[in-house]
């Protein structure tokens, strides 16, 4: 396992920062933003005045913006810009925070998510569903006949790959099983009840094939890490996490015949990472749904096409697993921060953090981000180690 | 044409067209007149060729069902009491896929691969959507 790539670890990520996750009222977003870039400062060691740079990513509720760095208190940033790739925005930023610390543009940069789409009172479901539904003519028409939100979109996808492959509703259960039995080991989880078959199968339908319980929550709060150039990295207060890999791919109208989004983004980060899908000891999947794991876990190689169900059902992905995934609990059963979940469980991970959950190697670990209805996709390689 | 209780698509001015063909029980779809490639939903530029001549054709109006689903829960109220509703995302032998739902009157279920041709409903409203039904 090796790589003469330029740009692996030739950045680390040395602060992380989180809020308080869920439904967490009565604070606004740039609020929690501020929190959470402070919190990963605090974390990394690093002085407010050693940040020189700002990426954020405002969520489906918009609110935060370039305003936050009066918030926070930042006065000389050489680099700063909004970004959006739901999904995928949190390894975007982290992407492009490593070309910019590599490049010598700056030496700490800030990446930051924030939202706060839950009201008290609300359906978790709302936010989502209003956010698709100001569309007009021809594109009205499949939500006004119920294609309302994602969660219609990534149900038929799952029933396509049940009819092709043969998955079954016990192996999309088996996913949100596995990221209960995690989330029941971490202290950040939303929903720690423990969850077996039976219960999967007794939530309510949503879309058929998924229940509610194959759905992402839907959280309040921040998250940020702070990326630092490697050479700055060393001397921080926590041990760094380095960049092995990092690759975006993206398309807004998919073809059945082409590699899709995961394929082509994890090939060129495992590439990068000079690893292969064998070579990673834990995954942190974008868990939208039970099915984007399925998926993703064949998109990335760790099994073959048409295989990821029988692959969870297994349980490979729960505690002592063969491929321990989604080890916080993920976004169906911890907490919703769009790709910085999964980002911030494999920080954890990385750093040995992971106190009752933590896994036995993790020394490679995958993080995917995905977003719209598998249209933009970035993916990570991180590691304690430097290539 | 049965009528279906749902919300009502705002009808913006570039997709009239395709209004007034379902009123007459035909499929309209945008085509490039560069490279014949079918465009959906609306599009001011072709997605194929980025040609901008673009003109309004009767589609065959037949598919394959690409993925479909049953609809148990919805955000609109005009949905309630209706449901469960069968979602179908169909690929038309245009290469264009869409995203609607079975006919009202069809009852057995579909599968992936299922060849499927369009019906219009009407929405409360009025607007005639197009829906689809399993093919002879
Ligand atoms: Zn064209």
């Amino acid at each position: 396992m090796s790589t003469d790539h330029p740009l692996s670890s030739r950045a680390a990520i040395t602060g992380l920062g989180m809020t308080e996750l869920g439904r967490v009222y009565g604070r606004s977003a740039t609020d929690l933003a501020a929190d959470a870039v402070l919190r990963a400062l605090a974390d990394a060691g690093l002085a407010r005045s050693e940040l020189d740079g700002l990426l954020i990513n405002a969520g489906i509720s918009q609110g935060v913006d370039l305003s936050l760095a009066q918030a926070v208190g930042l006065r000389d940033l050489a680099l700063q810009t909004q970004m959006n790739g739901y999904g995928s925005s949190a390894g975007q930023m982290i992407g492009y925070a490593t070309l910019a610390v590599a490049a010598g543009l700056a030496r700490h940069v800030a990446c930051v998510f924030a939202d706060t789409p839950l009201a008290p009172g609300s359906r978790a479901g709302q936010a989502y569903g209003r956010a698709r539904a100001g569309r007009r003519g021809v594109a009205s028409i499949g939500p006004a006949l119920g294609f309302a939100g994602p969660i219609p979109y990534y149900a038929l996808h799952a029933q396509r790959h049940m009819d092709l492959y043969g998955t079954t509703q016990d192996q999309l259960g088996a996913v949100a099983v596995s990221s209960r039995a995690w989330a029941r080991k971490n202290p950040l989880a939303t929903m720690r009840e423990p969850l077996d078959l039976a219960g999967y199968h007794a939530s309510p339908w949503i879309v058929e094939p998924f229940h509610i319980l194959d759905c992402c929550l839907v959280s309040n709060g921040a998250i940020c890490v702070i990326v630092s150039a490697a050479e700055q990295a060393r001397d921080l207060a926590r041990p760094p996490v380095y960049v092995r890999g990092f690759a975006q791919a993206h398309q807004l109208e998919w073809d059945d015949t082409a590699p899709s989004l995961a394929q082509r983004s994890s090939a060129a980060a495992f590439s990068m990472a000079g690893c292969k899908a064998g070579d990673i000891r834990t995954a942190q999947i974008y868990d939208c749904y039970t099915f984007t794991v399925i998926a993703t876990l064949e998109d990335y190689g760790f099994c073959k096409r048409g295989e990821g169900g029988a692959f969870a059902a297994s349980g490979a992905l729960g505690p002592g697993g063969a491929l321990p995934t989604n080890t916080g609990g993920g976004m169906l059963s911890a907490y919703y921060m769009w790709g910085m979940t999964p980002v911030s469980e494999a920080v954890i991970q990385a750093r040995g953090d992971g106190g009752e959950r933590q896994v036995d190697r993790a020394d490679l670990v995958a993080v995917s981000g995905n977003g719209g209805i598998f249209n933009y996709h970035a993916t990570l390689v991180l590691s304690p180690a430097a290539s | 044409m049965a009528e279906s209780s749902s919300a009502a698509p705002e009808i913006e001015e570039r997709s009239l067209p395709f209004f007034e063909a379902a009123e007459r029980g035909v499929l309209a779809l945008q085509r490039c007149q560069t490279c014949g490639t079918f465009l959906a939903p609306v599009r001011s530029r072709c997605s194929s060729c980025g040609g901008t001549r673009i003109a309004w054709a009767e589609a065959s109006g037949s598919g394959r069902v690409w993925s479909h689903g049953r609809l148990q829960r919805s955000f609109l109220p005009e949905h309630e009491g209706k449901l469960p509703l069968t979602l179908v995302w169909v690929e038309l032998d245009e290469r264009v896929r869409f995203a609607s739902r079975l006919a009202a009157s069809e009852r057995a279920p579909v599968r992936t691969g299922d060849r499927v041709s369009v019906v219009f409903e009407r929405l409360a409203d009025g607007t005639p959507v197009p829906v689809f039904r399993r093919a002879d």
